[in-house]
């Protein structure tokens, strides 16, 4: 069962880089125009001289697309920290409330500022929704010492969620100026608007974020046994309990600032990326898991802007629909393996 | 090498005037262990008498109320985390979460305090992990997946993830309760093995008194606020010392001799 392991690993980055860059090149191509490949790599290489199609191209798709890519990437990444932290294979950023607290304190950050005429920059939506998300989180790990469940940890993190977003909603709805247009929208999950400036940002964040997990992966493996056992073999639980949190707070409050919530993308994904892998080492899954967020999000993205174009679908509407199938499926799983 | 004194550094694990309890709650006060290197300490007593609370102390996991608990010339608490981990390992009653995990990966993740940065196995790790294999009579469930291995099976998994940690001194909590007697008698002469072979010092609690009076040098047992009692099996097991321990009437008790006999007449300990 484990024999192949080795291959099967590489078989399963070589399915994944594939697939992302598949889809990376279709969201760059496919849109209200289309742009064939070898044009695009003559606009890239500069040698493309129609103006139009260069801004398509430059200002739109391609910040666009690498958002995605990025941006996808760190959800399934933080869903996967998430599950680990509470070994409970159903959370997530969205079903603990976590997104929903970093939305709810960015649209407050952004009437309030938009209120005096200050612009708001892409550092202080990550800083709001980073508070946010850690005040979330906050309540969810306060909420985790009175259950023991489960199940109904889960339930706490939908019902801080759901305040959360009356919270936001109450604010959108009252604050009703022009740019509040966009906070509506950007309040239900899209990747829309995005500038090479947001881009340069998340970048660097994402980045740095992904390498300090990525550089934890021995300890993570040693969490997933269990505390004792961590503890046991020179784990300071303390301090990983600690990175852990911090770290996916950040790269959800990353997402949420530049793409809103989206939903199931972080259960979803670590879970299909798990089996194509057949294993759990957190060495292993954390590449993956980037990978796998990158290509299913790029994904989802193309179907939201072309499936009922010219109207663009909030993301969240086309992760649900193939994610929540994939957490049905994990419950019933579950159930008949009794564990 | 040195002369050895007849004085306490002889003594490889200590326990001074140890309190164990949850919550600063002493459950179990004053207690006094002392074990030379390479012996052999079960702890009996009635359920709820406090045998895991006091195992968990010693292993580090549950904060001391008072006292200290040393390994050789250290104190314990305050060892480095990762230098402790060289030195002790620990098989609880609590399993190991194990996803996507074949026994043989479990069984690795005790070369933990050993591997680099990203934890990868080097080749000396490998050699390590299939001499234990080997030693524990686990080799033949290697590749299969932990979690479908039944309860036994995965005692004696988590046995060889402790000694493949090639520690001094291991810490068992209820190490046999799943296993049949084949097993449990093959999992203590396991321990008596690395005993002799390699000085391990054993601390574990058992259920089965005529095990702990066969396989054990010194037997500590525990009742009520106090340690009752800690000695040799002899000095334990004279007398009616276990039936008042576990108030039960000499013929049940005589129930058990049987089960000795048969051991005894097994040869295998």
């Amino acid at each position: 069962m484990y024999e192949n392991r080795k291959y099967r690993s590489i078989a399963a980055f070589i399915i994944l880089v594939v697939c992302a860059l598949f889809f990376f090149i279709l969201n760059v191509c496919i849109g209200s125009v289309r742009i064939a490949l070898p044009d695009i790599v003559e606009t890239l290489a500069g040698r493309q001289d129609d103006e139009t199609l260069t801004r398509i191209l430059w200002d739109i798709r391609l910040p666009r697309a690498a958002a995605v890519l990025i941006l996808g990437g760190a959800l399934a990444l933080a869903g996967y920290l998430l599950q680990t932290f509470f070994n409970n294979p159903i959370a997530g950023p969205f079903v603990l409330g976590i997104s929903s607290g970093a939305k709810m304190v960015v649209a407050l950050l952004m009437v309030f500022l938009m209120g005096r005429l200050v612009r708001v920059t892409s550092a202080d939506m990550i800083l709001g929704a980073f508070a946010g998300a850690i005040l979330s989180m906050g309540f969810v790990l306060l909420m985790s010492r009175r259950v023991n469940s489960m199940s109904m940890l889960v339930v706490s993190g939908v019902m801080i969620g759901y305040i959360c977003s009356a919270v936001t909603e109450l604010v959108v709805t009252f604050a009703d100026d022009a740019d509040i247009v966009n906070l509506h929208n950007w309040s239900r999950g899209s990747f829309s608007g995005m500038t090479w400036e947001n881009v340069k940002v998340m970048t660097l964040v994402v980045a740095v974020t992904c390498i300090a997990v990525f550089l934890m992966s021995k300890p993570l493996g040693a969490y997933q046994m269990g505390d004792a056992y961590a503890q046991n073999v020179g784990v300071n639980l303390r301090l990983l309990r600690v990175c852990i949190v911090i770290f996916s707070s950040i790269l959800s409050a990353c997402i949420v600032a530049f793409a809103g919530p989206i939903s199931f993308v972080g259960i979803a994904v670590p879970h299909l990326v798990k089996k194509l892998l057949n294993s759990a080492e957190p060495i292993r899954m954390i590449p993956a898991c980037f990978l796998g967020g990158s290509a299913f999000c790029l994904f989802c993205d193309l179907l939201a802007r072309t499936m009922l174009a010219p109207t663009e679908l909030s993301i969240s509407t086309v992760t649900a629909i193939f994610g929540a199938p994939v957490v049905l499926w994990i419950i019933t799983k579950r159930r008949v393996n009794h564990v | 090498m040195c002369k050895q004194d007849e004085d306490m550094t002889n003594y490889y694990f200590t326990a001074k005037e140890m309190c164990v309890g949850y919550d600063d709650k002493p459950l179990i006060r004053e207690m006094e262990i002392a074990l030379p290197k390479g012996e052999i300490l079960s702890l009996i007593g009635p359920n709820g008498a406090g045998k895991s609370t006091v195992l968990k102390s010693i292993a580090g996991q549950l904060k001391l109320i008072g006292g200290t608990v040393s390994l050789g010339e250290n104190v314990l608490s305050e060892m480095k985390s990762g230098e402790l981990a060289k030195k002790m390992s620990v098989v609880f009653t609590e399993k190991i979460r194990a996803e996507m995990k074949s026994c043989r990966d479990v069984v690795a993740t005790g070369r933990y305090p050993y591997t680099g940065w990203f934890g990868i196995l080097s080749k000396e790790d490998e050699r390590i992990i299939d001499e234990v294999m080997e030693l524990t009579h686990i080799t033949e469930l290697g590749a299969q997946d932990f979690n479908r291995i039944s309860d036994g099976q995965k005692q004696r998994v988590m046995l060889a993830r402790a000694i493949c940690q090639e520690p001094e001194i291991v810490i068992l909590d209820e190490p046999t309760s799943y296993l049949d007697i084949k097993y449990k008698l093959e999992f203590l002469s396991i321990l008596q093995e690395m005993r002799e072979q390699k000085g391990l010092t054993v601390i574990m609690s058992l259920h089965e008194l005529e095990l702990a009076r066969i396989v054990s040098d010194k037997i500590l047992c525990l009742k009520g606020e106090f340690a009752e009692r800690f000695g040799t099996p002899e000095e334990i097991f004279e007398s009616d010392f276990i039936e008042r321990l576990f108030d039960i009437r000499e013929e049940e008790f005589g129930e058990n001799e049987k089960l000795i006999k048969y051991i005894r007449q097994i040869g295998r300990i």
